[in-house]
């Protein structure tokens, strides 16, 4: 059980190190207070932000734990658990070679265009219908990436009991949110968002490593926990 | 006084005749946007405006590129955080 949630916990936090979500927060809080907006109304924005990300990933992972759930109602097959692994392993090496793009600023792999229109989106939204929508898509938009640590959790999820599945949930949600929240309580406590991005751009690298690492250790502890071991002591 | 065309990024939208208070809205927004005072961002904007249009006087034409960075680098003088978040805008996601 402690194992379980250490695997949820741990790939929500490689998940709370993707930054499409932080970037367009920023820029939408940028274009909020460029605009002259209140500060209580710039928070009912970021918070819309973030309730649509909270929701999207909610809907993600929560319909990945079903599907799985309905695959494989018995145990899930050392296939699926390899192919996890696998999906991990990849997307952490693709995550050192291009998360970030080799040039100033914090941009990131999205084709230009899409990063483009994302901007101009965030740079027109003006009500937190919007902003909540914005949030949605940002998930989406990052789904490339935060596919495989959601679809770990989804696989860890569907061998808890119903209510710990919920508080699972729960516990993925939040510390996915981490990042977000931390750039909330920054904005919301008058930080400028030059700071907020100057950090950003500062330790972009090291935070691309993280998330890299991170997503290499998981996907090698799932191999060898879940493959591995159990091929060791003639499971199949 | 001449007035100078803009030629926007990658040549992908039509080209439009320079625009002041474009450029003075963009600047009073990077200013606002690392909470300077209203008054105070007003007066850099104008500040960066006038460079600006000292700058483009000669030219019939320019490049959209060209005309953020001659303001992110006026903008450094009087506010090297708005200049920051100004130059770099793009380059946020």
């Amino acid at each position: 059980m402690i194992a379980s949630f250490a695997i949820i916990a741990f790939a929500a936090l490689i998940h709370a190190s993707f930054q499409l979500s932080v970037s367009m927060l920023t820029l939408l809080s940028g274009h909020a207070i460029g605009r002259r907006t209140a500060h209580h109304k710039l928070l009912q924005f970021a918070c819309s932000f973030i309730t649509g990300v909270a929701f999207m990933v909610l809907l993600l992972i929560s319909f990945g734990a079903f599907v799985l759930q309905h695959a494989f109602p018995q145990d899930i097959p050392l296939l699926v658990w390899a192919i996890a692994a696998g999906l991990l392993i990849g997307l952490g090496v693709a995550v050192w070679v291009f998360y970030y793009r080799h040039e100033k600023g914090t941009s990131l792999w999205l084709p230009r265009d899409v990063a483009r229109y994302l901007a101009d989106r965030t740079k027109a939204t003006k009500s937190n219908a919007e902003a909540f929508g914005l949030g949605l898509s940002s998930s989406v938009g990052e789904l490339i990436f935060t596919l495989a640590p959601m679809a770990i959790a989804a696989l860890v999820l569907t061998q808890l009991e119903p209510l710990w599945q919920l508080i699972g949930v729960a516990l993925y949600v939040l510390i996915s949110l981490g990042s977000l929240l931390i750039v909330y309580v920054l904005i919301g406590g008058g930080h400028k968002l030059s700071q907020i991005q100057k950090w950003r751009e500062r330790n972009k690298h090291f935070l691309q490593f993280a998330a890299g690492a991170g997503l290499l250790i998981l996907g090698f502890y799932i191999y060898v926990e879940k493959v591995i071991s159990v091929i060791m002591t003639g499971g199949s | 006084m001449q007035t100078s065309d803009v030629i926007k990024r990658d040549g992908q939208r039509p080209t439009e005749t320079f625009d002041q208070a474009k450029l003075h809205a963009s600047v009073l927004a990077a200013c606002l946007s690392v909470r300077t005072p209203e008054g105070e961002a007003l007066q850099i904007a104008d500040k960066v405006c006038e460079v600006v249009m000292k700058w483009c006087e000669t030219k019939p034409e320019i490049t959209s590129a060209d005309l953020r960075r001659k303001a992110a680098e006026a903008l450094e003088n009087h506010h090297p955080e708005a200049s920051y978040l100004y130059k770099h805008h793009r380059l946020v996601m």
